[in-house]
């Protein structure tokens, strides 16, 4: 009898152990790389260590007029230097169907780690004339601004920012 | 020897447990990301999804006769999409005046509007163009000139038109696909024709008309398409508007019937209304509720459903509704969280089948900048987009 019960005892024993063990191991395997998740960037932030700040104050003062000053900090947040950093501007309408957008560049020759620089564009924010009447009808709201950013390197990080302004 | 097996035994089932629970609680740390393109929640609801991104003052949505791509114009220009994917397919040149665009069949469009010169004023006739997909020269051609209001045809084939023949006179005509002119009825209407739609069947039209006189005045006429007669079915109070087309339903012909605020910078109140088979009295729709202010109305295939864009009252939000005209219950199918949904007549269609609606909204306007991390494209609530909205299983 005293037998018997040892016995069960023991295979109960050594399922609970092998089952313990099994769930231990599944938890070592499956933690660290669920902790190391990263979500997937969004659309304009495929850069990891490359930022594009735009100041909202700045962003307010600009009007509809030629040689509005607008400044671009670009920032290296990671740990490698980088060189040749391009940035383009381009301003368009809100309407669609003014098709003169006008683009702005300038290069940044080094971005050592963890440093930032400002960028200043002077970019011609009057309102396109041309289509201005003809388009009242199909767009009864004074159009706003639109101004896209984008920072590339040749060490692959980008950066975008869209401000949308209403001049 | 039985107490060092109870005490092992415990331990090991605590062990057990333990690691479960811990299992459990590392699994639910991450947040998913939205996938693009679906299941965004741009403020309308869940189940709301976008069909357009980017800049653009955009309106007037047009199912495919197939439901499989989506016309709309975007700042006077027209262009469509595939439902759900695809690159925008631009119709017309960009200095096109388009108000309006509907589906004739699976690859062409008629387009209401403008193609060239000034810009027509508000109470001026329009013109109706043929584009065609796959004509590389964005060309369209002239249709018909002198015309107020369009609708698709019998059978959702042609076009319906109201031309302008007087400063207040009207006339119907029926144009075929190819555009030449089926037939024009000469018994002309008393007025300017300012929308029109057609019955379920296929064999009538309801038409709103602005009289002449000096004081706003409506009229609401059923038009015969077989026998090319028509008869008056209400005259409104003077200072009483029709907004947009009246819609012909398996319940009757339903309006939106309004007055405009004396006091400037308030919103007008507007009610739907229906007149019954067999009756020329209008009566408020019912199941619409005596508060509901409705902007924008339109009847599902098939005319036993209306979308209604509306507030339940002049203090709620706008939101998509849709009413079933056979049991009177009215179902909220958007959620708004500080949308501005376009009201404008033709800013609301049914998909073929009725089992959703398309919509135009955007963000709440700030006249603050605003920045974000994304190009200007794939940016949604920041203009007016559009929207898909299913239906079906929802408010049959």
């Amino acid at each position: 009898m005293r037998e018997t019960a040892l016995w069960i005892s023991g295979a109960v024993l050594a399922f609970l152990a092998t089952a313990g063990a099994f769930l231990l191991l599944a938890n070592l395997g499956t933690g660290p790389s669920e902790r190391n998740l990263r979500p997937d960037p969004r659309p304009g932030e495929s850069g990891h260590n490359l930022q594009l700040v735009l100041n909202q104050d700045r962003l307010t003062s600009l009007r509809a007029l030629p040689g509005q000053e607008f400044e671009v900090g670009v920032r290296n947040a990671g740990d490698e230097d980088l060189s040749h950093v391009n940035l383009t501007v381009e301003v368009s309408s809100e309407n669609t169907a003014f098709s003169n957008a006008l683009y702005y560049r300038e290069n940044v020759n080094e971005l050592p780690a963890g440093s930032s620089v400002p960028v200043r564009f002077y970019l011609d924010l009057s309102v396109a004339g041309s289509m201005a009447s003809r388009s009242a009808s199909a767009f009864p709201e004074p159009p706003r601004k639109i101004i896209e950013v984008r920072a590339t390197t040749p060490e692959g990080a980008s950066a975008i920012k869209t401000a949308i302004v209403p001049v | 020897m039985r107490s060092r097996l109870g005490a092992a035994f415990l331990l090991a089932v605590t062990l057990l447990l333990a690691g479960g629970c811990l299992g459990q609680a590392q699994d639910t740390s991450i947040p998913p990301l939205p996938a693009a393109g679906a299941g965004v929640d741009a403020g309308l609801g869940p189940e709301a999804q976008p069909l357009s991104y980017g800049p653009g003052y955009k309106g007037s949505p047009s199912f495919s006769p197939q439901g499989s791509r989506i016309a709309y114009v975007v700042d006077g220009y027209v262009v469509d999409r595939l439902v759900g994917a695809g690159d925008t397919r631009r119709w017309t040149t960009r200095d096109f005046v388009a108000e309006d665009a509907e589906w004739t069949f699976e690859d062409g469009l008629a387009i209401f509007g403008a193609a060239s010169g000034p810009v027509p004023a508000d109470e001026a006739s329009r013109s109706v163009y043929l584009a065609r997909s796959g004509e590389e020269s964005l060309g369209v051609r002239e249709l018909a000139t002198d015309v107020l209001a369009m609708s698709p045809g019998p059978e959702g084939e042609g076009l319906i038109v109201a031309l302008q023949t007087g400063s207040y006179q009207s006339e119907v005509a029926l144009l075929r696909d190819s555009g030449a002119v089926d037939r024009i009825y000469t018994s002309p209407l008393g007025g300017r024709v300012t929308g029109l739609s057609l019955s379920p069947d296929s064999r009538k039209a309801a038409l709103a008309v602005r009289t002449a006189g000096d004081l706003t005045s409506f009229e609401l006429h059923a038009f015969d398409l077989r026998t090319g007669t028509h008869r008056q079915v209400v005259r409104l109070e003077d200072g009483l508007e029709i907004f947009g087309a009246p819609q012909w339903t398996r319940k009757g012909i339903c309006y939106v019937v309004g007055k405009e605020e004396a006091s400037s910078g308030t919103e007008p109140l507007y009610d739907v209304f229906t007149v019954t088979p067999g009756s020329d009295v209008p009566k408020p729709t019912p199941g619409v509720g005596e508060d509901f202010v409705a902007s924008s109305i339109r009847v599902s295939p098939g005319g036993e459903r209306l979308a209604i864009i509306g507030r339940l009252n002049p203090n709620a939000p706008i939101n998509l509704y849709v009413l079933d005209l056979a049991t009177q219950t009215l179902e909220d199918l958007t959620v708004n969280e500080d949308m501005e949904i376009k009201t404008g007549p033709d800013d609301l269609a049914w998909s073929p089948e009725g089992e959703s609606i398309a919509i135009v909204a955007r963000g709440a306007l700030s006249e603050e900048p605003r920045v974000r991390a994304a190009p200007k494209g794939s940016l949604l609530e920041d203009f007016y987009n559009l929207y898909e909205v299913p239906v079906e299983g929802r408010a049959r």
